[in-house]
């Protein structure tokens, strides 16, 4: 297992870089520049800042200082938040992105096989209609529709006797706990939706298959039966989709901090597309695919342990 | 010796406006503070820098007003009161000088002196610097050659004849100057501290400053918390003790935190929601005016608007009125002219067929576009360009409308980035297009950027040589009036050209709490520093 851990991690290399160059690229050919405004910029001042960036020198060999610095830890300066570095600013983003994401995971994670399980044993019965209700809704409901309806109930109609709302409409404030259910509660609702239908119809098959019908033939009781035989193979597709949802709970938080106006990653990001802040977009992109390709290799390492028929 | 007699009048003017004694939070008697001075208060954007050399939004300007204090600074009302200068005097055209006062001090004890203005100057100037925001410090003479590395810092127009008397020279006559004095791009740095960390002295906490707070805590994208500066000279008058500004870009996410008690003070009302706020918030949201026009460039040069007669026909066939009033609805004021109302030294344009009824508006529109050879035959067509955003679609979709009914005129939309736009439009390649000017200072010049002959500013490629002989002649002119009346004169003679389409001048609507002393609806340059709030015991 270590040996096949390196070689992944050595293929994710090459990945990485060709995540990074193509970003680079595609930022860079975007129309509009990081110091295009309103008030447009004279041109001693451009010249200026053009060589105080190096935009003076050609793109290849801005991309080879960009890769330099980058194999450093250096993430670069912002060219549009002047007083901090890339990577301070994604240091202080990236534990409120985890902060919600980390926390939305879990609990969508133990929601949706639960749900999914209940719907897959009562089948057609109103658990399943209610399941599958949810996962629709879940999927159709965008987030930027169904976060304000969550503020507008919880902030603004349901006040306590100050005056203020039960929960804050947005913000992060200091971080309690009040700024984080609201957001943590709407990424839940998406996740849970999509790992209750997928666990439901895992869960349908490995409940028709030869080895269930066996160990009811033994008269094991029905909870035994789905809990200890069904449970850990029909958890497969879960576990192969749980990479994919632990990146979109950062490429979601792209509208769930837009809602909620969080300091996360997706604010940043999103702020670095509109002022073509390159570094900040590129220190982000790299993040992410460090996470993605992390987060693949650890639902591959699951995969062993709970398929014994899996040998890396 | 009239000229001798204007100068004498206009220094007397100036020293007597200068000596008034400067005052932050003006409270009624009967007024009862709350025992907590606290605000929060959104800004529309997070701030790019806390460091004045590189301030220049309006989210950072405003910050930056409460941490730094310039040679003078904007009052609630607007006014330019005193800052850390306590007196001026114009002693010649260009040449002006600043009497500090000595309790000014940073907020670790060491006096603000001339000096640090000088340094301040000069290192927003430096090319190693790499300000965005150069444009005000670059009337001090000898700036523009600074910042295009011509001549060494030293060489710019400023000197500390002695810790409180500084001199600035400035390269062409500037009668507004103590009105620019008062950003935050202009005011002075810790040059003690600044020297020992270089970039990273923003970083230091509490940030050493010499305005009426400091700050604490400042958390990209989430919050920064300012506490009242005791140190501050005029601390005594200064009512509110903490400051928190929350950066919001959603005005929607923002109306929310509103109404769930998470603002004290907000910045914009959601486009098309100012009757439903108006409504529900009653006195809470406070209506004014700001020193900005939204309009549409005309690429003066494209062979569609090459004509006057096209411009003019476009711009007189848009009902400014239904536009403000009944689509907009959020209290915009129509706008014939580019300068906006409540400019100094220059009056709005308004032409004689605002008055006419709209038939008669239509008919010598028509026979405007029939003269430059356009008929239903053959109609005027081209692109309007806007960013994406509800406001200017609405706008955008309004003035096609507009066009296409009472001309014939096919106006085809095309809605870009912001980004995007802002390139096409610096570099010629959209013929109308969204446009916007916010002042940087109140005076009628901060406007004629816009229209010289050369500008970078002049995204309408327009020149009229003119014009600018007439701003150039008024500028040498020491009495405001005369001055005033050759500004409005040069601004007329332009809009007779229509280089561009005025359409209306922004609002400056936001949401107070009713407990929230000294908002002032005069303050059109909407620049409200937290020492002139207080919180009413509520």
């Amino acid at each position: 297992m270590l040996a096949y851990t390196l070689r992944r991690t050595l293929w994710a290399l090459p990945t990485m870089l060709g995540v990074i160059t193509v970003c680079y690229l595609m930022l860079h050919a975007t129309p509009g520049g990081p110091f295009d405004s309103e008030k447009q910029l004279s041109a001693a001042a451009l010249a200026n800042l053009d060589a105080k960036y190096h935009f003076t020198e050609p793109l290849w060999r801005q991309y080879l200082l960009y890769l330099g610095a980058l194999l450093r830890g250096d993430l670069g300066a912002s060219y549009r938040y002047v007083d901090w570095s890339v990577n301070e600013l994604v240091a202080k983003a990236l534990p409120v992105s985890l902060g919600i994401g980390g926390a939305s995971i879990p609990i969508a994670l133990v929601l949706g096989i639960a749900l999914g399980v209940a719907a897959a044993v009562r089948r057609d019965r109103p658990i399943d209609r209610f399941v599958m209700l949810l996962g629709n809704t879940g999927n159709v409901v965008p987030p930027f529709v169904l976060g304000p309806v969550l503020v507008w109930v919880f902030a603004i109609v349901l006040k306590t006797q100050e005056g203020q709302g039960w929960l804050p409409a947005g913000g992060w404030g200091d971080g309690a706990w009040t700024h984080r259910v609201l957001p943590i509660t709407l990424l839940v609702v998406i996740n849970v939706s999509t790992i209750a239908r997928v666990m439901r119809a895992s869960m349908i098959e490995v409940l028709s298959s030869n080895f269930i019908r066996t160990a009811r033939a033994k008269g094991l009781p029905p909870r035994i039966v789905v809990w200890r035989h069904a449970l850990r193979p029909a958890l497969m597709p879960v576990v192969s989709l749980l990479g994919a949802i632990s990146i979109s709970s950062i490429t979601s938080a792209v509208v769930t901090e837009s809602v909620f106006a969080l300091p996360g990653l997706g604010q940043l990001v999103v702020n670095g597309a509109i002022n073509r802040d390159y570094t900040l977009v590129l220190g982000i992109v790299v993040l992410t695919t460090v996470a993605a390709v992390l987060f693949n290799l650890l639902v591959d390492l699951a995969y062993a342990l709970l398929d014994p028929r899996i040998r890396y | 010796m009239k000229a001798t007699h204007w100068f004498a009048t206009a220094l007397f003017a100036l020293v007597l406006a200068a000596s008034h004694a400067a005052h932050a939070a003006l409270i009624a008697p009967d007024v009862k503070l709350a025992p907590v001075q606290t605000l929060t208060r959104q800004l529309p954007a997070e701030i790019e820098s806390l460091d004045p050399a590189h301030i220049e939004s309006w989210a950072a300007n405003t910050v930056g007003l409460d941490l730094f204090e310039g040679l003078t600074r904007i009052d609630a009302s607007g006014a330019v009161v005193p800052g850390v200068a306590q007196s001026w005097t114009r002693i010649s055209p260009d040449t002006w000088r600043f009497t500090l006062r000595p309790d000014a001090s940073w907020s670790d004890g060491v006096r603000v002196t001339a000096d640090d203005f000088v340094y301040a100057w000069r290192r927003v100037l430096d090319p190693q610097t790499g300000s965005k925001y150069t444009v005000l410090a670059e009337f001090v003479k000898n700036a523009k050659a600074v910042v295009a590395g011509k001549a060494k810092p030293a060489a710019l127009g400023v000197r500390a004849l002695d810790p409180l008397t500084l001199e600035v020279r400035t390269e062409t006559p500037a009668a507004f100057f103590p009105e620019l004095a008062a950003m935050s791009s202009m005011a002075p740095v810790p040059r003690h501290i600044v020297e020992r960390a270089r970039d990273g002295w923003t970083k230091r906490r509490p940030l050493v400053g010499n305005g009426a707070y400091v700050l604490d805590d400042w958390q990209p994208n989430n919050r920064l918390v300012l506490s009242k500066n005791e140190r501050y000279w005029n601390a005594h008058a200064v009512a509110l003790a903490k400051v928190t500004y929350v950066p919001i870009e959603d005005d929607g996410t923002a109306l929310r935190m509103y109404e769930a008690g998470q603002f004290d003070y907000t910045y914009r009302i959601p486009s098309g929601l100012y009757p439903r706020v108006s409504k529900q918030f009653g006195p809470e949201l406070r209506a004014g005016m700001q020193i900005a026009t939204y309009y549409y460039s005309l690429d003066n040069r494209d062979p569609a608007f090459k004509d006057k007669r096209v411009r003019q026909a476009l711009s007189m066939a848009l009902d400014r009125d239904l536009l403000t009033k009944r689509l907009l609805q959020a209290g915009e004021a129509p706008l014939y002219g580019l300068i906006a109302n409540g400019t100094k030294s220059a009056s709005p344009f308004v032409p004689d067929w605002v008055s006419w009824p709209m038939e008669r508006r239509i008919a010598y529109a028509r026979a405007l576009l029939r003269d430059a050879g356009y008929s239903d035959a053959k109609p005027l067509a081209f692109t309007l360009t806007y960013n994406t955003n509800d406001l200017h679609k609405k706008v955008a979709l309004f003035a096609a409308s507009e066009w296409r009914t009472k001309l014939g005129v096919q106006a085809k939309l095309e809605n870009v980035e912001f980004k995007v736009l802002l390139q096409a439009r610096h570099e010629g390649k959209v013929q109308a297009s969204r446009d916007g000017w916010f002042v940087d200072y109140n005076d009628a010049m901060s406007y004629f950027d816009v229209l010289r002959c050369g500008s970078i500013q002049n995204d309408q490629r327009y020149c009229n040589p003119k014009v600018d002989a007439l701003v150039e002649q008024a500028n040498l002119l020491l009495e405001p009036d005369r001055r005033a009346a050759l500004l409005t004169q040069a601004h007329a003679l332009a809009m007779q050209d229509y280089p561009m389409i005025p359409l209306f001048q922004y609002s400056a609507d936001r949401l107070v709490k009713s407990y929230v002393g000294g908002y002032s609806a005069t303050n059109y340059v909407d620049q409200r520093a937290s020492q002139d709030l207080y919180v009413i015991a509520h």
